[in-house]
């Protein structure tokens, strides 16, 4: 490569540094992760308020079958996947700037807590999903049966 | 916002306790109770790993969700006898 033409590239990389330089970048990517973060944090936290609340309803209107509180538990669930889906978008984001090794190895770790916590759950909300499907279908055919006596 | 982080997963472990007990008196029994405690402390640990965690609070986190998965896998398991 010609000296002319490697002054030109560090002349384009010294602009370039100039107008966006590591530190802003650093700043964006952390005011961003955070905002994102927050975001995966909120819903989770509004998830365990609604599914408190309605425990605490379907108790007062009186102890119903275990279902409900299986439906309650089914919708919490799908907060905590939502919630964590947030989170591991902020963990891709992290990864944009040059991170310490460090840095690195908590990041590999949570995402990985993360992104196993988001499989079990997707396997657990699917199982109660089919529970509750099967029992209203097991529902469906008593009143069936009953409603045709033969 | 770690504080607030922290207000948070601590609330979300009290509605937990508060949940399980209201399950366990209105069905009468154990294993809803707990399913719905581990679903709340799931949400506390995670709360807790938002913003800026440490090695030990990551540590922590995992453990929570493995003794989470062990207790549901073993109330779910069948009895013998």
């Amino acid at each position: 490569m010609e000296w002319a033409e490697l002054r030109g590239y560090s002349r384009i990389m010294d602009t370039t540094a100039e107008v966006l330089p590591e530190s802003a970048l650093r700043d964006a990517v952390d005011l961003l992760v955070r905002l994102v973060e927050a975001a995966g944090a909120l819903i989770i936290f509004v998830g365990a308020v609604w599914a408190f609340g309605r425990f605490l309803l379907t108790m007062a209107r009186g102890a119903g079958p275990d279902r409900r509180f299986n439906r309650i538990r089914l919708t919490l669930g799908r907060f905590l996947a939502l919630g964590l889906e947030f989170q591991l978008a902020g963990d891709v984001l992290r990864t944009a700037v040059a991170p310490s090794f460090t840095e690195i190895g908590q990041l590999a770790a949570i995402a990985a807590i993360r992104t196993a916590l988001n499989f079990f759950l997707g396997r657990e909300i699917a199982a109660e999903r089919a529970e509750i499907e099967r029992d209203r279908r097991k529902d469906a055919d008593g009143s069936r049966a009953r409603a045709e006596p033969v | 916002m770690t504080t607030a982080l922290d207000l948070a997963a601590l609330a979300t472990t009290a509605f937990g306790l508060v949940a399980a007990a209201v399950v366990l008196a209105a069905a009468g029994r154990l294993l809803p109770a707990v399913a719905v405690l581990l679903d709340f402390l799931t949400a506390a640990g995670l709360l807790r790993l938002a913003g800026d965690p440490s090695w030990s609070t990551i540590a922590a986190a995992a453990a929570v969700i493995a003794v989470r998965r062990l207790a549901v896998a073993g109330l779910r398991a069948p009895r013998p006898g």
